[in-house]
């Protein structure tokens, strides 16, 4: 890694650019050809099965295809990428240059960001083109803003998985970071469960858990992207800035975390 | 050696392989063969999961799983029509088939997707079949979450004809036709249910609508059939009148329907029809299948044997 003599944002960058290399040698992409293969068959049979619903039905598992494997990346991948350097101990060479830890786990953070776009766009792309192969051409410029929204919650699952690992095993990061991917997506329904409940403590409870925990459910527009429907720029505005803010806290808890740790 | 060496590195595994897919093949067959059968019913099981209760717990995929929902419901009433005993399916009438579950499934489908409008088009055109009262819920339902779908407001004024409520019939066409890009059928079906709800003009243009709006092949089909009947039925009236006529007019029935084709040529069938005559000059039906004459009753008929007109409704 040539980051000696480089500034700031460069070191952040070449760094993000060596983890970019590093998810395609591990072959992090080849996720591409089975979902190539699940929406080629997708497009092919669900004529047969889905009652002139295929365009849909291709949206719909096109895009929980999109966000499920994306999520499995940023689980697996994001939990073993700050570990793996410790485990190998290249950490220390790395740290030997004039490159700091918040710029390390920065700079992996948006390699595995960047692995996650392009695997986002090309399953959007994908979903475009079974679309148009079926003849649900009205729907490919709709499923975009959703493809967007997906990217956007695994920025946010990602930079979690970043974090666990930062002080723990990848294997159990990986399961809390699981957890953290379901609870995110019910956690409106945990606090309407509380409201009923009628327990002030459970209410107490559940709302700092609505409120600190990610609130997944924000980016979910799949369904409705399956129906013709466009999300308002203000909900697109509002939840780039709520995955921009949450990224850059677990990412201050990250590197504060990694700042403490002693690799001597 | 060498040859001992290179048996065992590739034609053995190799050899191992087949022989296992092979027998995981033959076995497969033999636990099947061997399983005990199911118990009755036992593709009738009630749902375990209510779609309002599944959302939110769907990790964002409430689409996806709405569409599993959705297609289970075709191939539960797919299902049910393969492996029914009757010979003949009365599509007015599908309560022989105990298909009791088609309901829940689409019910469970709109839950978890508010907005999927095939579900309730699907459901508003069977469901009546099965459940009139869940025909008009569910269509309902999809009213309420889709106040800007005047299809659906289609879909509830033919539920509300077959039902003969031409006043609901006629109410539901009148609202839908005042939603913002309704085609001006619907204010012209809101009209004719008032003045003539039960007459074969308005049957006909609902299944003209149904055909030229609908993607389901299983509900063109449905359409195609009904608007064949329509034909039917204007034809054996007009060829039972000239029958009539020519019985009077000599004292006898016809001795073939080619007698009073004269007549039948010159009569004005309702909607721009014609009579059809197949390549040995014979009068046949919308299906292609020659009628028959009763020469007893001095009637035309059909050909049941031959005519793919589906039984009689009324």
């Amino acid at each position: 890694m040539a980051a000696e003599g480089l500034r700031f944002p460069s070191r952040i960058l070449t760094i993000s650019k060596n983890a970019f290399r590093e998810a395609v040698r591990d072959r992090i992409l080849y996720n591409l050809i089975l979902f190539v293969l699940l929406i080629t068959a997708s497009a092919v049979f669900l004529g047969e099965l889905s009652a002139g619903q295929e365009a849909r039905v291709i949206v719909n598992l096109g895009l929980s295809s999109t966000l499920i494997f994306g999520a499995f990346i940023s689980i697996f991948v994001g939990v073993s990428l700050v570990w793996k350097e410790i485990e190998k101990r290249t950490v220390y060479s790395i740290f030997s240059k004039p490159v700091g830890r918040g710029e390390f786990i920065v700079g992996k953070y948006l390699g595995l960001c960047g692995t996650l776009f392009v695997n986002v766009a090309v399953m959007g792309v994908g979903v475009s083109l079974a679309l148009l192969y079926v003849g649900g051409g009205s729907l490919v410029l709709q499923i975009w803003p959703a493809v967007a929204l997906i990217f956007l919650e695994l920025t946010i699952l990602t930079a979690v998985a970043i974090m666990f690992s930062s002080f723990s095993t990848p294997a159990l990061s990986a399961l809390l970071t699981f957890f953290i991917f379901v609870i995110g997506h019910f956690s409106s329904s945990l606090r309407d469960l509380a409201q009923e409940m009628g327990s002030a403590t459970a209410r107490v409870v559940f709302d700092a858990i609505y409120y600190i925990l990610p609130n997944l459910s924000h980016f979910s527009f799949i369904t409705e992207s399956s129906n013709g429907m466009t999300p308002p720029p203000a909900m697109i505005g509002g939840s780039l800035l709520y995955a921009l803010i949450y990224d850059v806290i677990l990412l201050t808890i990250t590197v504060v975390i990694f700042n403490r740790r002693n690799f001597k | 050696m060498k040859n001992g060496s290179t048996i065992s590195k590739s034609v053995l595994p190799a050899l191992i392989l087949i022989a296992g897919f092979a027998a995981i093949t033959w076995l497969s067959g033999f636990i099947e063969r061997n399983r005990p059968p199911l118990p009755e019913g036992y593709g009738d099981t009630d749902l375990r999961m209510n779609g309002s209760r599944l959302k939110g717990f769907a990790l964002g995929t409430e689409g996806l799983i709405a569409d599993w929902y959705f297609m289970r419901s075709l191939q539960y009433i797919g299902g049910k029509i393969e492996n029914s005993k009757s010979e003949t399916i009365n599509i007015d009438d599908l309560s022989d088939l105990n298909l009791r579950l088609l309901y829940p499934l689409l019910n469970n489908a709109t839950d978890l997707d508010p907005h999927f409008i095939g579900a309730y088009t699907y459901g508003a055109l069977i469901l009546p079949a099965v459940d009139k009262e869940k025909a008009i819920e569910l269509t309902t339902k999809g009213i309420a979450r889709n106040p800007d779908s005047w299809r659906l407001y289609q879909h509830l004024g033919y539920i509300y004809w077959k039902l003969h409520r031409y006043d609901k019939a006629t109410e539901t066409y009148q609202k839908g036709s005042e939603i913002a890009g309704a085609q001006p059928f619907m204010k012209l079906m809101a009209a004719s249910m008032q003045a003539d709800g039960g007459s074969r003009d308005t049957a006909r243009s609902i299944y003209q609508q149904m055909l030229d709006s609908s993607d389901d092949e299983q509900i063109r089909s449905t359409a195609v059939g009904r608007l064949a009947e329509l034909k039917w039925f204007d034809e054996r009236d007009a060829v039972d009148k000239e029958l009539a006529a020519f019985k009077e007019r000599n004292g006898h029935c016809a001795a073939a329907l080619s007698e009073i084709w004269p007549e039948l040529s010159r009569v004005r069938l309702p909607a721009i029809n014609e009579f059809t005559v197949d390549k040995a000059n014979r009068l046949v039906d919308p299906t292609g299948a020659p009628y028959l004459l009763d020469r007893d009753n001095c009637r035309v008929t059909l050909d049941r044997e031959h005519t793919g007109l589906p039984r009689p409704t009324n």
